[in-house]
């Protein structure tokens, strides 16, 4: 059976424009009001100056243990054996939300039909299109390149078959990666240590704080962006 | 900086499950409602027999390469172009499309767009055809030419595809008024600087790939870029090893990649620079050969410098003496691969002629101009003048003709008509005085650009307004003649706006494409517009060109390629050029060499006198020197003690594209603002501010100034210092996105009294709206 897909994310990288979300929005022909199936949310603590903000690009990432999976009471999703896509088949979904309890990133969207649908990686078009389509072809092989990689203007998503995947990240996110870093998900470099801060005062001490509040609450199902900083 | 002993920044975030309770009820509503239309798991199928088609991106009108699906005359995916210079990284490397770029695929199919011609009648806008409103132009503006003069009508033409608008209003009509955006809306105080001390107006790019050090000097690069070759460049330059250094009292996505954020106090950037040539100098640091060779005003500038210690201006700037040594020694020793990238950051403020001298002056001392990895000077490619080409002898009627801004007593008092000949904030007092009594616009609204109240009464004024524009707002709604102008996509482009800056750092090179789909409804190309104008008013013979291509192809006289072949591959690469030009050609400057003093440019040495004798407080000469904040521009006291300032978000360029959903919608939730009714614009304040003032995000405030009052939504951050507040311009009165606030309503004409720029600093109280 084919290799398993999976995305990558860089987040120094990402300059945090949204050009994944709306280039998303545009390739399924999804109403700009409508939920995100992939989302930029900003982190950020601190307090000026001592402050500091990282921008975080999400979507599915058909995960090797898809927990939406295994709590569809219809069994609408699949974890496909021949690329590793998590598709739903919308003519079986019953609009439960079972899944977007289960989601660890708040993948599964609903419309105003109750159904849901979620990013599948540009195997097809539109909600639900994934589903029952061959597998999924590379570039090179005829395959369409996910719409949000393929505008990412810091080119810090990328999708592909693991092996792939792990040959591109650094030496430390394949290793992070290999080591259980965001349960083996994704895969996600390290955040580099930047901007040491300069002003007229004492040195700040460090305030690594896990109870920190995001710069925004997005509008949509949480994202549990702590898994994936943390990871 | 917080780190963990990883070595990297760890966040987390409260997780609050938020199910949508509706879309339950919703479901059971939709069987009723249709909504469970036929939808769910057909695969829509757009992109399978999708024809590719290309355009260049018009939305900041920085030409990155579109790639467009067309689908039965239908837009269905837009990507960017492999390779292109000014969408990707260089050769190979993968293209892409910020938001706006993207936001380009809803404006070609936006219902809202304007779409069949308008003219006034009995005091109301009505619908014509094409044939009747350029018969009632050319009939208007003969009468204003009869009654006036034609030298009373002001060509404000902005981001035009060709020059033909230079013609049309210049040569043929006669007027000498022109109105750009560089050296008055933009960052005419460092556009001027640039241009007099010889490091031209691009010196807001370096030569990133090959950089070792860069300095985003106000220079918000990630987030608001000429081209995606800017932080795509910026991004390969750190991979490479590169150090960033960003000089903002906000911290911004710029900040966020940077290896060193000087959270300077506003305004004070020529204090820094100073500071940094004083340390350059004192260490020997400088490009002796250069300094020698190349430059003019060196010595003056060696005294300038001399008490400019890093301690002086640490108490200026906030920063660290220490720091204010380091980041200068270190850009030294990088020299000459090391360049400073700055534009409206330093360029929109009433000191910041003097504060950007200052800073330019660095790149004289250290020699990094033109050189690897420092500033370079980019070339276009080799156009030719069609008009030439064609052997049409063309009137010049616009010739002997004086701007009014140069010609009349009543502006004696303004400085800068000796470095230029108009200025945007005065406009309005021409109109007043008589001397400005009509206007042509194309794709820009004066009333995003400063003293908004003044020009709404203008345009009740004037007596003729032709616009060419895509949407409705208060401009379009006063015009007497609306025309309604094919977007990029839908017409064939050759780009001539600042075609040479690009991820190609050696070479020159040439963007084209045909109109990837049909005009909608009854739009044309502002080609067109021009032309129609100019055949009505019996001036057809000098513009024989059936189409914008025809004209490009005679542009393309010297080059090896037909419009067709370039627009066939949407961009070519042309001939390489080498580093150091100068050493062939000088400096373009008054004494051909880099210029610390301008004491030799007669108009900066006259308009520096001038604004000498008129601000006591301040002894003024040609070279850098301090100018503390507040010397022309507000200072924030008592009653406005907050500097308000405007800026800008990746996603919209200027005021017309805010009236789009995605990006709109992505700016809000960026916010976490989306599920508010609001779809305009937010006012960014710290905490300490807010908290002072019972306000938290979300609510409504008001932005009150000497001015007069504006409203719009707050956005409580850290990223803001305490004391500085922002707002993204082009939203709000005037505008075609209405909501929120225009952010210069509550300008009062502040200038730059060198450069002519407006001042886009402004003292001001915020308070919640309905509050005490």
């Amino acid at each position: 059976m084919g290799e398993q897909w999976m995305f990558y994310f860089d987040p120094n990288r990402c300059i945090g424009c949204h050009a994944c979300s709306i280039s998303c929005k545009q390739r399924h022909d999804r109403d700009p009001d409508a939920e995100d199936w992939r989302t930029v949310t900003h982190l950020s603590q601190g307090e000026y100056p001592d402050f500091e903000e990282v921008p975080v690009s999400m979507s599915c990432m058909h995960c090797h243990d898809a927990p939406c999976e295994k709590v569809c009471p219809p069994n609408a999703i699949e974890k496909r054996e021949e690329d590793g896509i998590v598709t739903v088949n919308r003519d079986r979904c019953i609009g439960c939300h079972y899944c977007a309890w289960a989601c660890p990133y708040g993948a599964p969207t609903y419309g105003d039909d109750g159904l849901m649908s979620k990013c599948n990686m540009c195997l097809g078009e539109g909600p639900g299109s994934g589903h029952g389509q061959p597998a999924k072809q590379k570039p090179e092989d005829g395959g369409a390149k996910p719409s949000c990689v393929d505008n990412c203007v810091g080119e810090a998503i990328k999708a592909g078959p693991v092996s792939e995947m792990k040959a591109e990240a650094s030496g430390a996110a394949a290793e992070r990666f290999e080591n259980g870093a965001y349960e083996s998900r994704v895969i996600v470099e390290p955040i580099a240590e930047r901007a040491p801060l300069h002003e007229d005062t004492d040195e700040s001490s460090d305030t690594v704080d896990n109870r920190d509040e995001p710069a925004t609450k997005t509008e949509q199902s949480d994202t549990q962006t702590a898994g994936w900083l943390n990871g | 900086m917080s780190k963990s002993n990883a070595g990297e920044v760890a966040l987390s975030r409260r997780s609050l499950l938020k199910v949508s309770g509706a879309t339950l009820g919703a479901m059971s509503l939709g069987g009723c409602l249709g909504v469970l239309d036929d939808e769910t798991d057909r695969d829509l199928d757009r992109l399978s027999d999708a024809e590719v088609a290309y355009g260049n991106c018009w939305m900041c009108h920085h030409a990155c390469g579109q790639e467009v699906a067309v689908n039965d005359g239908t837009i269905v995916d837009i990507t960017g172009v492999d390779g292109h210079p000014r969408s990707s990284a260089g050769p190979g490397r993968e293209g892409t499309l910020c938001p706006k770029g993207l936001a380009e695929m809803e404006k070609a199919h936006d219902p809202d767009r304007i779409t069949q011609p308008y003219i006034r009648e009995d005091g109301e806008l009505r619908q014509a055809d094409w044939d009747e409103a350029f018969e009632y132009a050319a009939t208007r503006l003969k009468a204003l030419d009869e009654q006036y003069g034609a030298e009373t009508f002001l060509n404000a033409a902005s981001w035009a595809t060709t020059n033909l608008h230079e013609i049309v209003w210049g040569n043929l009509y006669g007027t000498p008024e022109r109105i750009g955006r560089g050296r008055h809306v933009c960052f005419g105080g460092a556009h001027l600087s640039g241009n007099l001390m010889g490091v031209g107006a691009d010196m807001r790019f370096v030569d990133y790939q090959n950089a070792d050090y860069i300095i985003a000097w106000g220079r918000n690069l990630f987030e608001s870029f000429a081209g995606q070759w800017e932080p795509k460049g910026v991004l390969e330059a750190l991979d490479n090893g590169a150090k960033l250094v960003v000089v903002d009292p906000q911290h911004t996505p710029t900040a966020q990649k940077a290896d060193e954020w000087l959270p300077i106090e506003p305004r004070t950037d020529g204090a820094l620079a100073l500071a940094m040539g004083h340390v350059i100098v004192e260490e020997n640091l400088y490009d002796e050969a250069f300094v020698e060779e190349w430059t003019y005003g060196f010595e003056r500038y060696r005294e300038e410098v001399a008490d400019k210690t890093p301690e002086w201006a640490s108490e200026r700037t906030g920063l660290e003496p220490g720091v204010i040594r380091q980041i200068a020694v270190e850009f030294a020793e990088a020299a000459p691969a090391a360049g400073i990238a700055l534009w409206t950051g330093v360029g929109q403020y009433a000191e910041s002629q003097k504060a950007s001298q200052a800073v330019f002056a660095l790149n004289g001392l250290v020699g990094n101009i033109d050189r690897p990895g420092g500033l370079r000077f980019w070339r276009g490619p080799p156009f030719s003048n069609p008009f030439e080409v064609r052997d049409i002898d063309l009137p010049n009627n616009a010739a002997g003709k004086t701007p009014a801004l140069r010609k009349y007593e009543e502006y004696e008092k303004y400085p800068f008509r000796h470095t230029t000949g108009i200025g945007h904030n005065q406009i309005p007092e021409m109109v007043e005085n008589g001397h400005i009594r009509g206007m042509y616009c194309h794709y820009d609204n004066p009333l995003t650009d400063g003293n908004t109240q003044a020009w709404l009464e203008a345009l009740e004024e004037m007596e003729l307004i032709i616009t060419v524009d895509a949407y409705w707002n208060e401009l379009t709604r006063h015009a007497d003649v609306v025309f309604p102008e094919a977007i990029q996509l839908e017409k064939d482009t050759l780009i001539d706006y600042a075609p040479a800056w690009s991820a190609y750092h050696e070479n020159r090179w040439v963007s084209a494409s045909k109109a990837a789909v049909e005009p909608q409804g009854n739009t044309k190309p502002g080609f067109d517009i021009l032309k129609g104008i100019a055949e009505a008013m019996g001036w057809g013979e000098y513009i024989p060109w059936q189409s914008e291509a025809e004209y490009n192809e005679d542009m393309l006289a010297n080059i090896d390629y037909s419009f067709e072949e370039v627009a066939q591959e949407n961009f070519v690469i042309l001939d390489e050029f080498g580093y150091e030009q100068w050493k062939d050609s000088g400096f373009s400057t008054a004494t051909g060499k880099f210029q610390f003093y301008l004491d030799e440019e007669d108009g900066y040495r006259r308009s520096i006198e001038e604004v000498d004798e008129q601000v006591p407080d301040v002894d003024l000469h040609t070279g850098p020197q301090w100018v503390p904040p507040g010397t022309f521009g507000d200072t924030p006291d008592g009653e406005y003690p907050l500097h308000f300032y405007d800026t800008r978000a990746v996603f919209f360029a200027f005021g017309a594209d805010q009236v789009l959903d995605h990006p709109r919608e992505q700016y809000a939730r960026k916010h976490g603002l989306a599920s508010e009714e609001y779809e305009g614009n937010y006012l960014v304040m710290n905490t300490a501010d807010a908290d002072e003032r019972g306000i938290e995000t979300g609510d409504m405030v008001t932005v009150a100034t000497e001015k007069g009052d504006g409203e719009v939504m707050a956005y409580v951050s850290e990223r803001t210092p305490p004391g500085f507040v922002t707002a993204e311009f082009g939203f709000g009165q005037g505008n075609s996105k209405e909501d929120g606030m225009n952010t210069m309503i509550v300008h009062d004409g502040q200038t730059d009294p060198i450069s002519s720029q407006v001042d886009r600093h402004i003292a001001a109280e915020v308070r919640k709206t309905g509050g005490d």
